[in-house]
Order: C-alpha cells, then structure tokens, then sequence
C-alpha cells in the first residue's frame, strides 16, 4: 500500500472533486431563480444548513494555518478553537433569527440586501457590498492559490504528473469550483458543503486517533516534551503571549456573527424554529473536525522539539509533515480530501457572496435597482470573480506576494470588524443608525488596511484586527448615540419586537 | 431595558478599549510576544512568563472579564423584552459567572505553576490549559443549552411565530416596502 502512497492520495481526491461535479450537475435542475442561485430559495433542512455553516466557517486555514500555529507558537491558537462554542452561541443569539425574518420579509438575498432593509439606507448597503467584494476577491485568491499548491505537491509524488505546472493546478481546481457553483449556484453549493462537512469531521476523528498513537504516552507525552523545551509554549496563553491571545479570543470569539460567508448560511433555513437543532449540529461538526488542528500541531512541536525530526522549513508544512509520518496513505488522502473540501467550501461560500455583491447589492446602491436577469449575470459574474481571483492567486505566487496580501487583510478580523457592530448589533438594537454604520465600517476598513499598508507592528502582539474591532464598537455605538434616533420602517421594527 | 443594556454593552466597550490603550503604552518585554526558538527556525517560545505578565496582567485579567460580561450583555440584549424573565436571567448569570470561573482557574493556575513551576495534568494537558481546553468550549455549551433548551421561552415562542406569519401577510399586501418610518418605539431604544 506504502508503495502506491500517492496515487491512493491522488485517487481519493480525485473521487471527492467528482462528487463535487456530480452535485453540481445535480443541483442544476433545482436552480430556477437568483433566490434559488443566493439563498436556495429559503427552503434548506436543519441538517443541511447545520453542515454547510460549520464547513464554510473551516476554511483551508483550519487544515494548514491552524496547525501550523501550534506548531509555531504553541497553546496560543487554541484559543481559536475553544473560543467556538461561544462564537457560535454569540452568533444565533443575535443574527439568527432576526436575519431569517428580514430576509423573508423583504426578500433579502445577500447581507448588504440585509443592511438595506435594516438601516433604509443604500449608502450602508454599498459600503457592505464593496467591503465584501474586496474580501472575497482576497479570501477566495488565498484560497485557491493554497488548493493549488498542495494539488502541486501531490502530483509531485506521481510519476505521471510530477511536471504538472502550478498554473495547471490553479486552473485545475478553480474549474472544478466554478463548475459547480455556476451550475448549480448556493444549491449546489450546500449540498457539496455537506459532503465536505462530513470528510472534514471523519478526517477530524482518524487524525486525532493517529495523533494520540504518535507518543506511546498520548498526547499527554507530546506536552511534557513541549512543557519541557518551553513551558509558556504549553500553558494557556502560548509562546504569542496573553494579548495575542485574547486578541484571538475577542476576534474568533465575537467576529463569527460578522461572517457574511457565514450568516447567509442563516438566511437560509425553511423554517425559523430548525435554529434550535442547526446550532448544536454546526458546533458538533465544528469541534470534530479542530481536533485535526490541535492535535496534529501539537504532535508536530513535540516530535520536533524533541529530536524525532527535523525541523520544518515552514509552520504551514506540519500537517503535510504529520501524514507523511504518522498517517496510512488512505488517511492521507481522506485527510488531504478533507482539506479540499476545508477550502472549496469556504470559496463556494465567498464566490457566492462576492457575485450577489456584485450584481445584486452594488447596482442597487448606485442605480436604485437591480440588473434585468439577475441569474444569468450571476453566473457570469461567477466566472468573472473565480479568474479575477485565480490571475491574483498566480501573480501573487509568480509577481508580487503584496496584493494578494493587503487583499488577504479583508479575511476574518476585517469582517468582524467592519460587518459585527453593522450587523449582529444592528438587528437588535434600535437605536443604531446610519451614521454609526459608516463609521464603523469605515474605521475597520481604515484600520486594516493601514496597519497591512505601513507594515504596522503593535506593542504586546496586539494585532491590527483587534484594535480594528475595538475602534469600530466604540465609533459605532459613540456615533449611533451622538445623531438623532433613526426612523425604521414599521415592518422592520414590529420584526425587531419579536 | 433595552437602553439600559446598551448602555452597560457601550460601558463594557469603552472600558475595553481603555485597557487595551493602557497595555499599548505601558513597556514590553522583549518576549512579550515570543521571541525566536534558539535552535529551530520558525518556532517561537515564550520564554520568562513571570515577565510577560507582571506589567499588564491584571489588566488582560480585567479586560477578558469585561469581555466575557460583554458577551452576555449582547446575548441578553438578543432576546426581546418580554421573555427576559428571571429564569432568563439565571441562566445568563450562570452563562457568566461559569465563564469567569474557568477564566480565573485559568489565569490563576497559570500564576501558580509560573511561581512553583509544577502542574497537574488532566486530560493530556496541564491544569491550567485544561482549563482552557475544556472549561471555555464547556462555558460556551452552556449558552448552547440555553439557546436550544430554553427555544421557545427565550429565542422564539409559538405565539411570536404566528404575530412573525401575521406581519408577513400584512407586509405582502402592501405594495411597497414601508421606508416612511416612524419613530422606534420606546421599549427598545
């Protein structure tokens, strides 16, 4: 079996992106409208959306950059992690349901939609749609340029498709993307983020059973060896320090109900009372399948620090390493599946909104209506913003690393930042307004993007995130109470009573 | 009520951003936020921990407890006025101070190995990082609970099901999406 290790790997991935194909050809058929292509038409189960939410909020960062993080600076990204259960539960408690019912009552179909209906305002709406555009076209470059480089190294092995370029690869995966989420739009979407929900948790289980055989003392062994080459490296707040920490903490923890990748998943349920099940069922999948970031970081630090081998030229490196070293080659191929579906998911979701944004939201903004044919431009612009997305990915990788990366600063903490106060705020309390809006929105942009531009290092590892989320809270509520209360529409304020 | 909790949410925000602004001026250590592992690149180590935190824990000690007020406050400020019963309030009370136990077992334990440099071990990590590994995600099923459990009592009664059916109907016999407006009602300014 060790003799055929990659093409088993190669095999697994390959029946995975079929699937995926397959469910895009599937939902083609049930796509009839940009309400079906958006929001699949409201009409999603509890375990679908449950699935679909927990795989979008595990991006590729989850499999790569997580485990890579304990790898580098110990117990300190674990507060990624732990944090979860109280991201989640923060964030139905404020979003929802009350994103539910705007949604149904106005016929919403993206957040910038949301914020529309919530503030009556098309400046609020325009500046959402453009802040999501931004941070799609950076998550979704990351993305697939991160999908690509490890197809590369997995043909690598092969003796078939060792040469295989990286742009072969970029165009490789961001075909199989596109292709299902252009035919089949959010459908399809879901229903391939159920498929990769369930890779990502039957991964999360096998990885973390692997990694507690790596010591013959568990993981307990792997700490003592951590604790003893470094002991903050073990304890709570990490190599990183306190302030990084909870800077995580504040910004993982709160900045989930500012997701728009995520909150549409909300928009999305048949019935307002399925948020009861969707909750526990999305935490249950995600904390299953973080076991895999854990426990492979942990193991990777310990096995190195403590001389089983070499050190890894990158943090990032330390999953690919720990299944070269601990995994069977069908491991290693679910585990690598399980990645590909970590990112596909997440990029399906971003495409998603970065063409409601696009065609639906900014129009609107700036003419006061939408385009003639909303589903066909949607698919066109699909396309549009995946090849805008993977020419980013390839002249980051070829040209310049700095576009890519000042696009990369829209990833989680700009979002928190910029959509939380917006948003999960917003719907439930009346007294936001307009006002507040722009300025935290426009604090958080400010914010990001000055510390990403000037290559701003804060004192104490306070990172720009979290002095963006801070800013945009105190601005947010400091602006709402220095302008005169807002008028809602009745509708919306009878909604907000519920 | 409403304004109330609003007001203590702003409270806890500016109070933040006030320690956050203290620790940013107040001198760091060179490994306050690691410092490069000796032999093995791309690996960092915390190295003096009692120096990490003798300046500025307290204060990260204060600013995490206003965090975590903060996000109950925003959980409570969630749930409408009439079902925020004093059941209700219990539960957000044990939401909050289940938090802060496993906060200060966390902070605290930390302090005591940095000053004995033992620790007990419990489920493959040491006590403190038990803690956190454990009692956060534990902290955080318990607002899960509450949220799932207490559905219909304090998320979304059957009566608000069928007042949200009535507004629809309403909503769609009319035309146009009612932008005129009307000023928000005092209950939840």
């Amino acid at each position: 079996m060790e003799a055929f290790r990659q093409e088993i790997i190669l095999g697994v991935i390959v029946l995975y992106m079929a699937l995926c194909v397959a469910i895009g050809l599937w939902s083609m058929g049930r796509t009839r409208s940009a309400g079906d292509f958006f929001i699949a038409g409201r009409g999603l189960g509890p375990i679908v959306v449950s699935l679909a939410l927990f795989a979008s909020t595990l991006s590729g960062f989850g499999f790569v950059g997580g485990p890579g993080l304990v790898y580098s600076v110990g117990v300190s990204s674990f507060w990624m992690v732990v944090i979860s259960a109280t991201a989640f539960g923060l964030g139905f408690f404020l979003v929802a349901k009350r994103i539910r019912m705007i949604a149904e009552l106005r016929g919403c179909m993206s957040i910038p939609d949301v914020i529309a209906a919530r503030y009556g305002s098309e400046l609020a709406r325009g500046l959402v749609a453009l802040t999501i555009v931004l941070g799609v076209l950076g998550y979704l470059a990351t993305q697939i340029l991160a999908m690509s480089v490890v197809m590369q190294s997995i043909l690598a092995g092969t003796e078939r498709f060792a040469d295989t370029s990286l742009f072969s690869c970029v165009l490789l995966s961001s075909a199989v993307l596109v292709f299902y989420c252009v035919t089949g739009g959010v459908i399809a979407s879901v229903y391939t983020d159920v498929l990769q929900g369930l890779v990502m948790m039957v991964a999360g289980i096998l990885i973390l059973i692997a990694a507690m055989q790596a010591f013959d003392g568990g993981l307990r062994e792997a700490g003592e060896i951590v604790l003893a080459d470094d002991s903050e490296s073990m304890m709570p707040f990490g190599a990183a320090g306190i302030i990084t920490s909870l800077g995580w903490f504040f910004v993982f923890g709160i900045g989930l109900a500012g997701q728009p990748h995520i909150v549409t998943k909300m928009m999305m349920n048949r019935n307002l009372a399925d948020n009861r099940s969707i909750l526990p069922l999305s935490l249950l999948g995600y904390m299953v399948s973080a076991f895999l970031w854990i426990s492979i970081g942990l193991v990777m630090r310990a096995v190195v620090v403590g001389g089983s081998a070499e050190p890894l030229a990158l943090p990032d490196d330390a999953a690919a390493t720990f299944l070269a070293m601990f995994a069977s080659p069908l491991l290693a191929g679910i585990v690598f599946a399980a990645l590909f579906a970590a990112i596909m998911s997440t990029s399906d979701a971003f495409l998603n909104i970065g063409t409601a944004a696009v065609i639906h939201d900014i129009p609107r903004a700036l003419r006061g209506r939408p385009v003639r044919n909303e589903l066909f431009w949607a698919r066109v612009v699909t396309v549009v913003l995946a090849v805008v997305a993977a020419g980013f990915a390839l002249f980051s990788y070829y040209r310049d690393a700095t576009l890519v990366a000042l696009l990369g600063a829209f990833g989680w903490s700009t979002f928190a930042a910029s959509l939380f106060p917006v948003l999960a705020i917003g719907l439930n309390w009346k007294r936001a307004t307009t006002a507040g809006t722009v300025a935290a929105v426009v604090s958080a942009l400010a914010i990001n993007f000055t510390v990403q531009l000037a290559g701003v290092t804060l004192p104490w590892g306070i990172s720009g995130g979290l002095a963006a989320f801070v800013t945009s809270l105190v601005l947010f509520f400091a602006v709402s109470y220095a302008t005169p209360p807002p008028k809602l529409a009745r509708d919306i304020d009878r909604m907000m009573e519920i | 009520m409403d304004r109330l909790i609003a007001g203590m949410i702003f409270t806890a925000v500016l109070g933040m951003a006030a320690i956050l602004l203290l620790i940013g001026f107040t001198e760091a250590p060179q490994n306050a936020a690691g410092v490069a592992h000796g032999e093995i690149p791309a690996m960092l180590i915390g190295g003096d921990g009692a120096a990490r935190l003798a300046d500025i824990g307290g204060l990260a000690f204060v600013f995490n407890c206003l965090l975590l007020l903060f996000t109950v406050l925003l959980c409570t400020l969630s749930v409408s006025p009439d079902k925020r019963t004093p059941v209700f309030f219990g539960w957000m009370t044990a939401v909050f101070v289940t938090n802060l136990i496993v906060w200060q077992q966390m902070y605290f334990g930390h302090l005591a190995f940095l000053a004995s440099g033992e620790t007990g071990w419990f489920l493959g990590f040491p006590a403190a990082t038990a803690w956190q590994v454990y009692g956060v995600w534990f902290a955080g099923v318990i607002l899960i609970a509450v949220y799932s459990g207490g559905f219909r009592s304090y998320i979304l009664s059957e009566s608000d099901e069928r007042r949200f059916e009535r507004l629809l109907r309403e909503a769609r016999t009319d035309a146009e999406p009612d932008f005129s407006g009307e000023r928000i009602s005092e209950s939840r300014r």
